[in-house]
């Protein structure tokens, strides 16, 4: 009993000694919505973690979350000070976050669009015109905070129906993220489904998805979706010029292994204005108060 | 004749039941949604058999992040709880404890994310708190239980203290340590689940990996929990628990900061109706949009759903305990339900539900099935367990009219005990289910928390405390009107 | 002067009179033995007896009053909780003190049941427990022991023993007893009880136990 005891003290004291000494050094802490194949992202994210180390010369560090929510409290509780939002989620966190910007977005990202998917058994096909023959079936979102999965789908639901998607489907159900609603309707838990076009062209070239099974039926108009968004605090606490930084090592990201990540030919510069659209939308829809 | 059945109030109320079942029943929405479940099944089913232990990201680390939150959750809910116990005599403290243990650890932890983003605190926390109000509940009963007879034997000047520490402790220890191992294991389960919403536990990776459908994956992250569970009892020695607590406290993320103005912020801002921060809102249509459109029909929802659970859970029990009864098998069978039974119950409810969900869709159904096995699992063990003191004549009869006879009547009266007991627990998991999509109440709390509504998430989840103490109220009404006992329940 | 002085009293449980008309005393340096058939009113006596006198009196009762969850030592040491510190007490719930545990050791010699002083009394066997609660009684500083059938579970040649030990150790005892043999040769005054009433009191010398069996005869009422 009393060799265990020490054992246990010997121990701990090995542990804690290393654990303690090691400086509380200042980091640079980003995260990422988790909008599509959640596994890996640490690997995935932690490549971008190392390239903006290298070009900030500061330790980066990136955190997984589980949720969109998750995503925006970490970034207005400052325990993250960057973020890569969709355009809801960054309305909504720069919305609570006082002088937080918008800094880079993907290339496509201004002009973002949602895919209606079906599975083939819905009868349904492609169509320039709004597919109003969807009544009455089931409908996956992606998750509830998502622009591309929930918010601009239900806006042209709502729009083509007069009626919550509630009331237009038989079902409604949220999938939690693209890759998620592409396989549901692909095995047939739904009918219809709203996804991330990105997402969809990414799992036609990998031969995930397959067309025999699921096809596209309607393309929304383009709307401006993801963003990095930085805190606007950063330039105090990590010197001033900081997020012009962040800004240029974002926008000069050019390895292909690391775009993959989100995915994105590159990035653009971006400024809060930009989303309004989304601001607007969300408040139609009474996402935002 | 009829006038003499319905005299009897054990099928008097078993009758009320199943006529609120059968009512729920039509109005439920069982169907299977998927087109072709069985396919979805195969993959899972061929990845179960084929583990793969090196897909996740750091497996070793989300096991001991796993075991640390439970080992320092539940230590600090014992005392807490301990704490509270002793206090129980005081209505208030009795209430308070009701209402933190009416609220699941995921709702807690939901709430605990906003004030301590995903530092350990907040999942130490959101297993303490609720833990420490059952541990309360359950510490007080055993000391009020406890061996008094010594009293008498002491001098009468025996201060309160000695007397406390010397004639009521003693006794109550051995059968809190009993009851903390139990709760030790909960906790894993619970620890486990946290990941779903985003701590680094096992959930964390479980979720993931089944969302994207990597079956071999779920596959080694199952096995490892089982493992983990399975044999508690060889590595949970109270000579290694100082060891356990420093490495779990060494080992947590704890440089994760957070500020005292984000938990000012949210107790003072986030958490006040949107209506009374912005003039411009109307009141009227934040209270209609939250109570008619959120938590009304999710509270029905939430009740049907329990019912049916509930209900479900009392017939599978019937058919489950005899597995491991020695009154209808031999060592060997037994051996076989003994397994089925501590798999079942060994996989959190909330799990159970999410795979059930991938496979069939998102109706009642799975919920259904999910709640009602992992509780007939846990109630049908204790059960069969019971059955092994029931000592029935030698000439009895055997097989199905010994079942119907000699000891469905002897076991029915502690399995009702048990059901109802665990009538508060099926409603707070229901209530969680929604999270998963079922449209239960905590669908609407998971969209109020999506949305970054806490004003909204708040209210939700007080209403489901409250139907959590009206159903525990209920529930112990009709227990001490059946005169039922539920000292199985922790024993 | 008397340590207990009954005159015309009665006893019982609450609403429940289960013995009348009592008229009795108790001395300083008496061993006083209660006969009687099991149900006669013995331990309602003793209970009465033991509520007038608690502040000096030590108690072994019929269901012994121990801890299952403690050992030997802490509950023979319980018969001294309330001349401890609070702190001491608390400290000998852990980890006994030398002091305490040699105090305690030399009561269990005495009824020979030191070799279980760190025992779990769940462990053992119905006489170790006896002996415990009577060591417990014997630790208590009270002068008066009180005792409810104390070598019931014991062997006659361990009972004479445990006896005198007991006769050493405290100044007066009463003792509740169906061993008439032994109530006669340990004790110096018999009280008898039938039918709800003190039937006997007299001194024992000289005194044959089928003398008592009228208090054992089935009345034909």
């Amino acid at each position: 009993m009393n060799i265990l005891r020490a054992t246990a003290f010997i121990l701990a004291w090995c542990l804690i000694i290393p654990a303690g000494s090691v400086k509380a050094e200042r980091k640079f802490v980003f995260t990422a919505i988790p909008d599509q194949d959640e596994s890996k992202l640490r690997q995935r994210f932690g490549k971008v973690a190392l390239y903006l180390s290298k070009a900030l010369n500061l330790n980066v560090e990136y955190v997984p979350v589980k949720s969109y929510a998750a995503a925006v409290t970490a970034f207005r509780n400052n325990q993250v000070q960057l973020a890569w939002f969709g355009g809801l989620s960054g309305v909504r966190a720069r919305n609570l976050v006082k002088d937080s910007r918008a800094i880079a977005q993907g290339k496509k990202d201004p002009f973002f669009e949602t895919y209606f998917i079906a599975h083939k058994s819905s009868g349904l096909e492609y169509s320039k015109k709004f597919p109003k023959s969807m009544a009455g079936m089931t409908f996956t979102f992606g998750s509830k905070g998502s622009t591309s999965g929930r918010l601009m789908p239900e806006f042209y639901i709502r729009k083509a129906f007069k009626k919550s998607p509630q009331e237009v489907f038989k079902r409604v159900g949220f999938s939690g993220n693209h890759s998620r609603t592409v396989a549901l309707v692909q095995s047939g838990a739904f009918q219809v489904g709203a996804t991330n076009f990105k997402v969809w062209k990414r799992g036609v070239k990998d031969g995930t998805i397959e067309l025999n099974k699921i096809s596209v039926i309607w393309k929304t108009p383009g709307y401006p979706d993801y963003n990095w968004t930085i805190r606007g605090d950063v330039d105090r606490s990590f010197g001033s010029g900081f997020s012009k930084k962040v800004q240029q090592a974002l926008l000069q990201m050019d390895d292909p292994e690391l775009l993959k990540s989100f995915p994105r030919k590159g990035f653009i510069a971006a400024k809060n204005s930009d989303y309004k659209p989304i601001l607007d939308t969300a408040r139609m829809l009474n996402l935002i108060d | 004749m009829t006038a003499k059945k319905l005299s009897s109030p054990l099928a008097r109320v078993t009758g009320i039941f199943f006529i609120v079942t059968i009512v729920c029943l039509t109005f439920a929405d069982l169907t299977v949604t998927t087109v072709d479940p069985w396919s979805e099944f195969g993959r899972l089913a061929s990845g179960l058999i084929s583990p793969d232990f090196f897909s996740t990201d750091s497996l070793v680390l989300s096991l001991a992040y796993t075991l640390a939150f439970a080992l320092l959750g539940v230590l600090l809910g014992n005392l807490i709880g301990f704490g509270f116990a002793l206090l129980f005599s005081f209505r208030l403290i009795r209430i308070f404890c009701a209402v933190i243990r009416a609220v699941h650890e995921l709702f807690w932890a939901l709430i605990f994310l906003q004030l301590f983003g995903l530092s350990p605190i907040t999942g130490i926390l959101a297993i303490a708190i609720p833990y420490s109000g059952i541990i309360a509940k359950v510490y007080a009963e055993i000391l009020e239980e406890s061996d008094q007879s010594p009293l008498e034997v002491l001098s009468v000047n025996t201060s309160r203290a000695s007397t406390f520490l010397f004639v009521r402790l003693p006794d109550a220890w051995v059968q809190f340590k009993t009851y903390s191992m139990y709760r030790l294991e909960c906790g894993l389960r619970s620890s486990a689940v946290l990941g779903f919403i985003g701590l680094p536990t096992l959930g964390f990776h479980l979720e993931s990996a089944f969302k994207e459908g990597h079956y071999q994956e779920v596959s080694a992250l199952l096995i490892v929990f089982y493992i983990l569970i399975a044999t508690m009892r060889f590595w949970m020695k109270r000579q290694f628990l100082p060891v356990y607590l420093i490495l779990s406290v060494v080992i947590l993320p704890w440089d994760t900061n957070f500020s005292a103005s984000n938990i000012l912020r949210f107790l003072t801002e986030d958490i006040i109706p949107y209506p009374m921060r912005d003039n411009t809102a109307s009141m009227m249509d934040w209270v209609h949009l939250l109570v008619v459109t959120q938590a009304f029909p999710g509270m029905l929802a939430t009740l049907q759903l329990t019912m049916i659970a509930l209900f479900a859970t009392g017939i599978l029990t019937m058919l489950f305990f005899p597995l491991i009864s020695p009154l209808f098998f031999k060592m060997k069978g037994r051996g076989i339900g003994h397994v089925f039974l501590v798999i079942i119950r060994s996989t959190p409810e909330y799990i159970l539900a999410f795979i059930l969900l991938q496979l069939w869709g998102p109706s009642m159904l799975p919920a259904i099935v999910a709640l009602a096995f992992h509780n007939s699992a846990i109630i049908g063990h204790l059960i069969g367990r019971y059955t092994e003191n029931i000592a029935l004549r030698q000439d009895s009869v055997t097989g199905i009219n010994r079942y119907f006879y000699e000891v469905s009547p002897r076991i029915y009266r502690p399995m009702l005990a048990l059901l109802f007991y665990r009538w508060e627990v099926i409603l707070r998991e229901t209530a969680i289910l929604g999270m998963l999509g079922v449209a239960t109440i905590g669908f609407y709390i998971d969209s109020a928390f999506s949305d970054l509504r806490f004003d909204r998430a708040l209210v939700l989840i007080a209403i489901t405390a409250m139907m959590n103490i009206c159903v525990d109220a209920i529930s112990r009404l009709i227990r001490s009107h059946l005169r039922l006992k539920t000292s199985l329940e922790y024993k | 002067m008397a340590l207990l002085e009954v005159r015309g009293e009665s006893a019982g449980y609450a609403e429940n009179v289960v013995l009348s008309d009592l008229n009795f005393s108790i001395d300083p340096g008496e061993r006083v033995a209660l006969v009687g058939e099991s149900g006669a009113g013995k331990s309602t006596l003793l209970r009465m007896i033991y509520d007038r006198c608690s502040d000096f009196a030590a108690l072994v009762p019929q269901n012994l009053g121990l801890v299952q969850a403690l050992t030997v030592f802490h509950n023979v040491y319980m018969g001294r909780l309330h001349d401890r510190s609070l702190i001491r007490n608390f400290r000998n719930l852990l980890w006994p003190r030398g002091e305490d545990a040699s105090e305690v050791e030399d009561v269990l010699k005495m009824l020979r049941l030191e070799e279980k002083l760190f025992s779990n009394v769940g462990e053992l066997s119905g006489g170790q427990q006896q002996r415990t609660a009577v060591g417990r009684a014997l630790y208590n500083p009270g002068k008066l022991f009180i005792a409810d059938e104390p070598v019931s579970s014991v062997d006659e040649h361990q009972a004479k023993q445990i006896l005198e030990t007991i006769s050493r150790e405290k100044e007066t005892v009463v003792v509740a007893m169906h061993d008439r043999a032994l109530a006669i040769d340990y004790c110096d005054r018999l009280i008898g009880i039938k039918g709800g009433r003190v039937t006997i009191d007299e001194p024992s010398a000289g005194m044959k136990p089928g003398e008592l069996d009228e208090l054992y005869r089935v009345s034909d009422e």
